[in-house]
Parts: structure tokens; sequence; C-alpha cells
């Protein structure tokens, strides 16, 4: 579903090109939980949002599920991730002034979905994760991990095919991590989603099928995970 | 302290320069209108406050009351003030003043051409400088004004006459080619702001009909000063002034006689009455402007609060750490408050240079022959000191209240959000009330434009185009010349028709008296408004006949036309019924011949009155001279050159009808131009300051827009979601506006008698117009901010 040729990023100042992604090539199919890892300035990040279309790779190509993303125009390239993307932040990144309902229900107005639907789409979501009771809460009412919780159904609520997750247990503690992480598991097992996120931990990572390690840009390994481990 | 904290406040103006900038240009403005009206309305009222004993000094003044009205004028009877100087025992001063005019002729030694020019005079009793005092460079009011032919001059008048003031002493005027005057004194000038226009000052004595006593005859010519005794109050001539009328008004007449003493202060204010300045300002005007410079004083310091409580938030952990360090809270107002001034303080330096700016045209547009200046006076800097302070407190408080109010736990870890910064619902509340101000003016500016085009478009019933009012001498030598320059010119090409009468069809002088219709018993109740003019009126001024025919030629009154007004007044519906019915006017009598429609006399501010057109030779004073639309400056070069051979003594006046009836309207004409140029600031100010304030709204949602953009929002809907609120407050501002712009609308229109009929449009076009300056603004911002990307604003927290 997403096939990356030779990628590459850097900043050129003063003349010095400052990498952040050397060669990147790795192809990613449907249904793979992966995990980046790497130390801090390796570029996962970069790759991630990459991956997401928010940024431009300096070179290189770029295919999602056969369509080349670095030609297409703004309008295009929203459309696509409108459609098939979903992003879970480390902030979480919740808008403070609606509720947890209105935030579920934000990326269906832009896919303009009907009201009725929406209604349906949002309450089903809400009653998936056990927060019907807090649906009118505003984020600063919620423990972190209710809010990155807020935060994954925002993602499925549109019903992505793949979700984009930059360390989305980085600022919880660990047993609330475990718990987002089941979900990303049950997510990839029983709905099919592939799965993306930028770990540190460890044990983290081993809840995927594969780790793409990253050093200075460059993917150091491709490791497949042993299952059921 | 003082001196850090004036470098964190400088660096703090430094840092955010466009907020400051923004700041500091609508500040500046709003002051610099602030100055100018201030140094206008210094101006005009100071007229008069001058004289030493103003509070004793009055104005007598006369009305008559009918049943339906009371007419007011500021003349009196000249019998009035020798009377009043022997019955009240109030009075320490009594003085009379009679204005008149004429042709002055001063010899010149030096070989060079005779000085001749036409000059209002003033002839004066002496009491008059006890009253007022001015000082006399040579001889005293005393003797100089003692005996006939007497005349003492003004300083700059006297060295226009004569070259030096010293030198005029002893010399002789010729006045209307009558008399010589001599001059026997000098005074320093009447100031600017004086109601007394005095040049050329004759000698009361050689007023030709001082001892009249006619006690029916008022005109505005005559005035009367008194000078209260002291310890004494205006209360205290009730009495005596029933008595007095009642003593000398014995004819009774339809109208009751009434007399006033009006304090001096008002002379200069009360257009009831008016003056010899010609111009009066009444309260009414001033009171709009202050208002005006008010709307433009809060709209500026409404950018400034909202610019700075939304600042607030980026100054947060300053204000944390400094209460950790033990700073008050008092002491953290003070420090906000003396940044509000150190703005208010720059501001204030380019206000005084755009008013220095202002000044030029202000003085063109008010046609005051005074030269104003800013740094005139101490008053203009302690009018400075207040703004400083005032804008400083309006401005300053509540955000300093907002910013030195953090927690400072929560200030450190830099968790002040919007929330705490306080007053989102405030700063809407302003925006809302800023826009408001904006729409009532857009609306009042449309309206005052379109009323005074309506006043410029409007046909008045008769022909203004391309007609020259011209002066004649009315002395009888000169009469005799009339029909001669009259057939001369009428062979000139160009010239059209030429009528000699009193004044035009539309005049501010005006002459009104009682009259008998139709041998009925009584006088009739309204009064009648006269219009002395030869046969050739009707004609030269295009006023169509509805009945009968116009003045066959004659002298004297004989026959009358009138108009279709005075017919409905005496309730007669056919006008043909009056022709052939004979009229008395003041004694005199003569049949209507004719009946012409109706057309405005008055400016329409006035409905038109009952008029009677009749001839009488003696009484004309202008000659209206209706010529060919093209080469109209030739043509009438050719009637100056003509008229001068005619009468060689006398000095040519003229002027296009046209433009002496823009000049009945100049004040709305000033109002019209201060309403188009102050909207016009204050819409600017409120934009730049919405411009800021989405700027701000723009920043601190960064976080949001990019959230949104993730999730899959476009940049037209991001720009259409930050515009959004924008447009209701844009919206709920006009449905604000709208009564009040129509409250302020109709009451102004209220003082035309022909008038526009407020429509939506002046109210739709204001909101349309907010609208879309609204949209842009926001526009031009908030796309800036949708179309960066979001992953600069989401990185981490």
């Amino acid at each position: 579903m997403i096939e990356l040729k030779n990628i590459e990023k850097y900043y050129a100042n003063k003349g010095v090109k400052s990498y952040i992604l050397r060669h990147v090539t790795t192809s990613i199919k449907q249904g793979e939980f992966i995990s980046i890892m790497g130390p801090s300035g390796a570029g996962k990040s970069t790759l991630l949002n990459i991956l997401g279309m928010l940024e431009e790779p300096t070179y290189g190509a770029y295919e999602f599920m056969g369509e080349d993303v670095v030609s297409l125009n703004e309008r295009k390239r929203i459309e696509l991730y409108r459609n098939h993307i979903g992003f879970v932040f480390q902030a979480y990144h919740l808008i403070d002034e609606m509720t947890v309902a209105e935030n579920i229900e934000a990326p269906l107005l832009y896919k303009k979905v009907s009201g009725p639907e929406r209604k349906s789409r949002v309450a089903d979501v809400l009653d998936r994760f056990n927060m019907v009771a807090k649906k009118d809460l505003f984020p600063n009412q919620l423990s972190g991990g209710q809010q990155q919780l807020v935060g994954i159904a925002r993602a499925l609520v549109a019903q992505p095919s793949i979700i984009l997750a930059d360390e989305p247990t980085g600022n919880l503690q660990s047993p609330q991590a475990l718990q987002i992480m089941e979900l990303f598991k049950k997510l990839n097992e029983e709905e099919n989603i592939t799965i993306i996120q930028v770990t540190h931990s460890e044990v983290n990572a081993a809840y995927g099928s594969r780790i793409l390690h990253l050093l200075d840009g460059v993917i150091k390994e491709d490791l497949a995970v042993p299952q059921g481990v | 302290m003082f001196r850090l904290n004036l470098k964190i406040a400088l660096r703090n103006l430094w840092k955010y320069k466009g907020y400051t900038a923004i700041n500091i240009i609508g500040l500046s403005i709003g002051l610099a209108g602030c100055l100018l009206i201030f140094i206008f309305l210094k101006f005009q009222l100071s007229f008069d406050k001058s004289e030493e004993k103003k509070d004793r000094i009055y104005r007598v003044v006369s009305s008559w009351i009918y049943p339906e009205e009371e007419f007011f004028t500021s003349g009196v009877p000249v019998p009035l003030a020798p009377a009043m100087r022997n019955d009240f025992s109030e009075f320490e001063k009594v003085a009379a003043v009679r204005q008149g005019g004429g042709i002055l002729k001063v010899k010149n030694e030096g070989g060079k051409a005779d000085l001749k020019l036409k000059q209002d005079i003033f002839y004066v009793e002496p009491q008059f400088f006890e009253i007022f005092k001015i000082e006399w460079l040579s001889g005293n009011p005393e003797q100089a004004l003692s005996q006939p032919n007497m005349v003492t001059l003004s300083e700059k008048t006297a060295v226009k006459y004569f070259g030096s003031w010293k030198n005029a002493i002893g010399k002789s005027i010729l006045y209307n080619n009558k008399a010589d005057y001599k001059v026997t004194g000098v005074f320093k000038d009447f100031p600017e702001n004086s109601s007394f226009p005095f040049e050329v000052v004759f000698s009361y004595a050689s007023f030709a009909e001082k001892d009249s006593k006619a006690w029916g005859w008022v005109t505005n010519r005559s005035e009367c000063y008194v000078l209260l005794k002291e310890g004494l109050q205006a209360a205290d001539l009730e009495k005596p002034l029933k008595q007095f009328i009642t003593k000398y008004y014995v004819e009774k007449g339809p109208a009751q006689e009434k007399h006033y003493f009006q304090p001096l202060s008002e002379v200069h204010h009360d257009s009831r009455f008016g003056n010899f300045r010609y111009k009066t300002m009444p309260y009414r005007e001033l009171i709009g402007l202050s208002v005006i410079g008010l709307f433009l004083l809060i709209t500026a310091c409404i950018n400034f609060i909202n610019l700075a409580t939304a600042q607030a938030i980026s100054r947060s952990k300053e204000v944390g750490i400094r209460k950790v360090m033990g700073s008050r809270r008092k002491q953290l107002i003070w420090q906000f408050l003396s940044e509000t001034a150190l703005i208010t303080v720059i501001s204030l330096g380019f206000a005084c240079v755009l008013t220095e700016l202002g000044i030029p045209k202000m003085e063109s547009l008010m046609e005051a022959n005074v030269s104003f200046q800013l740094f005139s006076e101490p008053v203009v800097f302690i009018f400075m000191l207040i703004l400083i302070l005032v804008v400083s407190f309006l401005a300053g408080l509540y955000p300093a209240l907002v910013m030195s109010g953090f927690s400072p736990a929560l200030a450190i870890k830099n968790k002040i959000s919007s929330a705490n910064a306080g007053g989102l619902g405030l700063r809407k509340i302003l925006v809302v009330a800023q826009f408001a101000i904006t729409a009532v003016l857009i609306i009042a500016t449309l309206v005052v434009v379109r009323q005074m085009g309506y006043m410029r478009e409007k046909s008045l019933g008769f022909d203004t185009k391309a007609v020259s009012i011209v002066n004649i001498p009315g002395d009888s030598l000169s009469r005799l010349k009339y029909e001669g320059l009259r057939e001369r010119l009428m062979q000139k090409p160009g010239v059209r028709e030429i009528s000699f009468a009193n004044a035009a069809p539309v005049s501010t002088d005006n002459m009104t008296s009682s009259f008998r219709y139709d041998h009925r018993a009584d006088d009739e109740k309204i009064q009648l408004n006269l219009k002395k003019a030869d046969e050739h009126y009707l004609k030269t001024f295009n006023l169509p006949l509805i009945a009968g025919r116009g003045l066959s030629k004659s002298d004297t009154l004989k026959e009358f036309v009138v108009n279709e007004q005075l017919l409905k007044s005496l309730g007669i519906r056919n006008p043909a019924d009056a022709i052939g019915k004979t009229m008395n006017v003041g004694g005199r009598g003569g049949s209507i011949v004719g009946v012409v429609k109706d057309f405005n006399n008055l400016t329409f501010k006035s409905a038109i009155s009952p008029i009677a057109i009749y001839s009488d030779k003696r009484d004309y004073n202008a000659m209206a001279v209706k010529i060919d639309t093209k080469d109209m400056v030739a043509t009438m070069k050719i009637v100056e050159t003509e008229w001068n051979n005619t009468f060689p003594d006398h000095v040519y006046e003229a002027e296009f009808l046209d433009d002496n009836i823009l000049g009945f309207y100049r004040t709305e004409q000033v109002m019209g131009v201060l309403f188009k140029v102050f909207a016009g600031v204050v819409i600017f100010i409120s934009f730049i300051g919405l411009f800021g304030l989405v700027s701000f709204i723009a920043a601190q949602k960064t976080r949001e827009i990019a959230i949104r953009k993730v999730l899959g929002a476009s940049t037209l809907e991001l720009v259409k979601m930050l515009n959004r609120s924008f447009l209701w407050m844009v919206l709920i501002a006009n449905l604000v506006a709208w009564p009040l712009a129509y409250i302020f609308v109709s009451k102004w229109l209220n003082g035309f008698v022909y008038r526009i009929e407020i429509s939506i449009w002046p109210f739709m076009i204001a909101m349309v117009l907010s609208v879309i300056i609204t949209l842009v603004t926001v526009s031009l911002r908030s796309f800036k901010a949708a179309s960066t990307n979001p992953i600069d604003a989401l990185k981490y927290e």
C-alpha cells in the first residue's frame, strides 16, 4: 500500500546540507503494524510526517495506494488523508474548546458526512471506547490516558485504512500505555488497519509486526517481530 | 526600578512591532482628531470670554409673539436705547450700535490713486467702550465719538488707509460721497474671537435717525448693549421690563412685542438671533463635534484594550516571575499603566505632527479668518496632559488588572491560556461597540451627504443658473440711472434679461409685514413676506404664473403678484378668485394682478412663506442679470465695465446666485465634510484594530488550526471558520447601530422642512460595507494562518 523509494530530506543552511533522512526505501503492506525506532534526532518523526503527507521529501518517490503523492496538489492530498489516514499525537492535540463528542465528530465534518450518520458513528465509537459517560466533558477534564483514547477515537471515526501515531504513549504512565497498545493491536488484528507508530519503547515495539530502526536518517535494520512472544 | 521598567517596556514594544504600530497609528490619529476638535472648540467657546465685565453685559433683543409662532431678531427699535437709559436704574451703562455701510473714499497725499472701497461701518455710542474694554492708541472714546462727523479706526484699518496709525489722526474720509468724517481716534483691533468686527466706527451722533421715535420699526442693524450694575441679576429686570414694554408699545398690532436680555456669552451661540459677524455656532453643533471626538478616542482605546489583553498571555511568565520575586499587584498595575502611558506619549508626539498638518485644512474648511495654533496657550498643554491620563487609564487599566491578576504558579508553568487572560467575552463586546460606532458614522455620513446632494439638486421653483446678483447704489441720483444702465446692458451679447429688485427670490434678506386682504376688518394673523421688484423679475428668474399676469411698469406700489402659499393661508381655493382683489400693506394698497407658482424663498430648513411681489424703486438694491451660460466670465466683465461707467463713485460687487445659495448651507457642508473625514478615520482605526485582533487570534489558534488541518480541513474551510465569529459580531454591531443612527439621523433631518426620506439603503450599505471590510481584513490575515504547515505548530508542546 505504501512504496518509498530513495526518500531524502535535508535542510540547506548557508550551503551546508543537514540531512534528516537519506536513501529511505521501503514498502509497507496493508495490515502491517510497524514501529519506527531510533535515538532522538534520527528522523523518526520526519519519516512519519512524510508518510502522513504533512511534509514533503526533498527527493524520492512516494506512492500511496498506487498514487504518486509528491506530484499531487494540495486538494487531492487532503482528499487522500481525509479518507485513508488517521493521526494520533504524543500530546493528543485535542481542541480545548470542544467536548469529547465534538472532538471526535470534527474529522467527519470535513469529510462532509451527513448529520445523522455523524451522530451514529460518534455514538458507535464512544460506545466502543467506553466513553459514553464522558462525551460532554472537555479535554482538560480528562486524564492523559483518557485524552489519548479520545485522540485515537477521533482518528478511527473516519474509518481510515492506516493510523500514524507519533509516540502515542510518550506522555502516559505505563498501565495506560499498555492499554493503548492493546487497543492498537486489537484494531490491527480485528479490523486490518495498518498502524505505523514512532516509539522509544521496546515494549511498545513488541506489539507490532515489524520494526524499522533509524539511525542518522538511514534505515539500519528492518526486523520482523516474531509473533506470539 | 523605574528605569528598568522603562527599558522592559521599550523592549516589549519593539518585540511586538506590529501590534505597537497598530496601537500607535490608531492612537495618534485618534488623538490628532481630538486635538483638532479641541482647538476648534476652544476658539468657538472663547468668543467674548475675555471681556472684563462679561457677566454683567447683556444685549437687548426683540421678539414678536404671534398666535402660532415667535419671531426673533437681534435688533431693537432705535428709540429703545435712550428710553432704557432713562427708565432703568439697574443699568450702569447703555450703548446703542447701528450698522451701516457704504463707500469710503480716502484721499491719498502721496500722489497715488485715491482709495475707494465698500465698507461696513458702525455708528457707536461712546458708552460702548465703557462696557467693552478696548485699548485706545490715540484719543479716547469720550471725545473721539462725541460729535457728528467723527470717525475712529481700528489699528489695522488705519494702517491700511493711511500707512500708519499715527498718520491717520486728523485726516478725513469721505462717506458715500456726501460727508467728510474726521479721524479722531485709533483703537486696538478687536480680537478675532470677539463678536464685534468693528473696523470703522462713526460717532453715533452722525447717525441721521438717531432721534427716531419709530417704535414699530426694527432692523437687526440696530443693537443695544447694557451693563448691569454690580450685584444685580438678569432676573431683577423682569418687572421693570414689563412696565417698560407697556409704557412704550402703545399701538396694538397682531403680534405682541417682547424683549429679552441676552447674556454676552450667548451672542456667538444663539442662532435665533445672529450677530454682526453673521456667524453663530450653536451649541448643538459643538456637542456633535465633541461626540465625534469622543468616538475617535473610544475606538482607539478599544483597539488598545483588545490588543493588550490578547497579548497578555505572552506576558504571563514575566508577571509570574515578578510576583515570585515579591512584586505586589499594585506595583504591577502601575508598571503596565506606565507602559500604556508611554505608548500614549509617543502617540501624542505623532498626533501633534498630524494636527499641525491638519490645521490649514481646518482653517480653510471653517472659512474663519483665524489662525489656529497648536502650542499657543497653556490650556492646550493641560488638555494634552488630561488626554494622556484619560487614555492611559481608559486603555490601560483593564489590561493591567487582567495581567497583574495572573496566579504566579500557573503563570510560571506557562499554563495561562486565553481563558485565564479573561475577557474573550469583553473583547467581543468591545469589538461590537467599535463596529457599532463605525456603522453609526457610516450611516450618518451617507444621510448627510445625500441630504446635501438633495438640496443641491432640488429645484427651488425658479431658475438659479447663470443669474448674477449685482449690487446697485440706492441714492436718488443713482436711481435715475437704472433704466439707462438696463437698456445699455440689454444690447450686449450674452445678456438675456435684467431685473431690479431688493433681493433674489431666495435670500436671507427678508422683510415681513402685517397686511389686510380685500376689505377685511382686521389685519391677517400671518406675516407677509415682501419682495420688491420691477416688471422683469418674473422673466429673469423664470417664475411661472398660474393665474393673471405679471407686474406692469411702475416705480411705486400699484399691483401685487402673490404666491400660492398666500392664497392657501387666506383660504382661497381658486387662484383666479384672488385676481383683482385689493391688499393693504403698511398703509399702502394695490390690487392683485397675478399668482405665481410656489418657490422656495428661504433655505430648505424653512417652509415657503406667503409672499407678495410689488414694485418700489426706492428699495431696490440689487440688479439680477440673467446671462448666457457660455462665456459667462466675459459677459460679466462687460457688465462690470458698464456698471463702473454708470456709477463711478461706487464699488461693484457681484455674486452668482448659485454660489450665494450654497452659502446658506455652509454649516451643513462643514458638517458633511467633517463627517466624511472622521467617519473615514474611525473606520480606519477600527479596521487596523480588527486586523491586529485577527492576527492575534490567528496566532493563538495556530494549534487548533493545525489540528483541524490534519483532520482534513482545507484552507478555505479554515478561513471561513475564522471569519464566522467576526461576521456575527459585525452583524450584531449593525443591529445595535441601526436604532441609534436612526434617532440621530432623523433628529438632524428634522431641522429641514425639505428633506430626503430616510430609506433602508444607508443602513444596508453600512452593513454591507462593514461586512466586506471585515471579510477582507480577516481573510487576508487568516489565509496566511491557515496556509502554514501544521507540522510547525504540532511538533511539541
